[in-house]
């Protein structure tokens, strides 16, 4: 019978977890090298979810307070797939994001931008047997951060996805076309390779759009694939 | 291997540190509901920098299979064998869970009971995973991780501290540091 293993992630993809450009990496990558074991049981499966994981307006982060937040109203859509090409359905797609003026809703964000009382910025959905997941939003304000003099974070999404396996398990941020801030920043920029950071940037698409309502984005997400390999 | 793939993988990115509102997980601490059957236990911790400084800021996510060995479903509001906790102004954190059974290897052969653990905080690009062995569990000596982490499995292993209670820290740099998986 064979065994399903996941593959190997191809380098230059994800960031190095010793990114000195972003300061906060210093004191918190091992130093050792990783471990290589053999894929067991425990991380080939994953934690199944259903709809009693929703809350009052779970896919939409404009109607969760009492009014309707400030900013431009936006549609965030995409699929969920493995590097197979294979849709991920009913999988946990959570998100969270500042609010248009770049601030969170957070007591430790300290930036002296107004919070909204009408937004507080997160959302979780489960994708559809399509992979599909969709949100309902307002654009996201960049802020500055303590990085380095005068460092300011493109505008971006927060998402956070489970899979098949825990294996698949990926927290990532999703950004915006034409943002002038992606050039100068260092999460962003940690990643090597110039095509895997342009795949974290969303595509304007007007057939998302909703007219007379709000801009359509859509951004898929790509998890690890698995391959079959004979047993020993 | 790059070849492989169809499409493209998506790149990780850090958590940052303004994820509590949108990653809130009910009663995250307790991995099961009220009455599952097992031996409840308590795995405490405190997670700390390369300066031996708390982290107060991080998620950490743990994952295991039932006391008979099982993986479990869907529950009211969460799964069953699943947790996610957060590390207070202290880096503490705690897991309230059941001991879980054995489960099969890589090799068929039966490993040693533990939990999967995946780590995500500001300052990491990308989630760390590991694993916690008990050190109270006579089959730790023929698991293949824990063999082969060598001189430093006794990172990976929690130490009782009385009554259905353990201990483990993770530690990210140093001497002590804990061993993190290449899965």
């Amino acid at each position: 019978m064979p065994n399903i293993i996941y593959r190997k992630e191809p380098a230059g993809v994800h960031p190095p977890l010793d990114s000195p450009a972003y300061g906060s990496t210093v004191l918190r990558h091992p130093k050792q090298p990783l471990l290589a074991v053999p894929q067991a049981a425990t991380e080939l499966s994953a934690p199944r979810f259903d709809e009693t994981l929703y809350y009052p307006h779970h896919d939409d982060l404009t109607k969760q307070c009492a009014g309707e937040p400030l900013g431009e109203r936006i549609i965030v859509t995409g699929r969920v797939l493995d590097e197979n090409g294979d849709a991920l359905p009913n999988t946990l797609v959570e998100l969270w994001q500042c609010n248009s003026a770049g601030r969170y809703h957070h007591d430790v964000d300290q930036h002296d931008a107004p919070l909204d009382p009408n937004f507080k910025g997160g959302g979780r959905v489960l994708t559809n047997e399509k992979g599909e997941y969709r949100y309902t939003t307002i654009k996201p304000g960049s802020y500055p951060w303590r990085n380095h003099p005068n460092a300011w974070r493109p505008a971006h999404i927060h998402f956070s996805i489970f899979g098949k396996s825990m294996l698949q398990r990926l927290i990532t941020q999703m950004y915006f076309p034409g943002d002038p801030l992606l050039g100068y920043d260092p999460i962003f920029n940690t990643i090597p390779s110039e095509k895997a950071r342009e795949r974290l940037i969303s595509r304007f698409d007007l057939s998302v759009t909703v007219p007379e309502f709000a801009l359509g984005y859509r951004f898929d997400i790509v998890l690890r694939g698995s391959e079959a390999t004979p047993a020993n | 291997m790059m070849s492989d793939s169809k499409v493209g993988l998506t790149s990780s990115q850090t958590i940052g540190p303004f994820f509590k509102y949108g990653l809130a997980w009910q009663d995250g601490e307790q991995a099961f509901p009220e009455g599952a059957t097992g031996t409840a236990i308590e795995i405490s911790g405190t997670l700390v920098d390369g300066a031996g400084k708390p982290i107060s800021d991080a998620m950490i996510e743990f994952w295991q299979a039932d006391a008979t060995g099982n993986f479990g479903g869907p529950t009211q509001g969460s799964c069953a064998g699943f947790a996610r906790a957060y590390t207070n102004p202290q880096g503490g954190f705690v897991l309230r869970t059941r001991k879980p059974g054995p489960v099969a290897g890589a090799d068929g052969k039966l490993q040693a009971p533990h939990i999967l653990v995946c780590l995500f905080s500001r300052g990491m690009l990308k989630h760390l995973f590991t694993h916690i062995y008990f050190g109270d569990e006579p089959a730790n000596g023929q698991d293949p991780v824990l063999r082969a982490a060598g001189a430093r499995a006794e990172t990976l292993i929690a130490r009782p501290a009385g009554a259905g209670k353990y201990a483990w820290d993770m530690v990210l740099q140093g001497e002590r540091e804990t061993v993190f998986l290449d899965l």
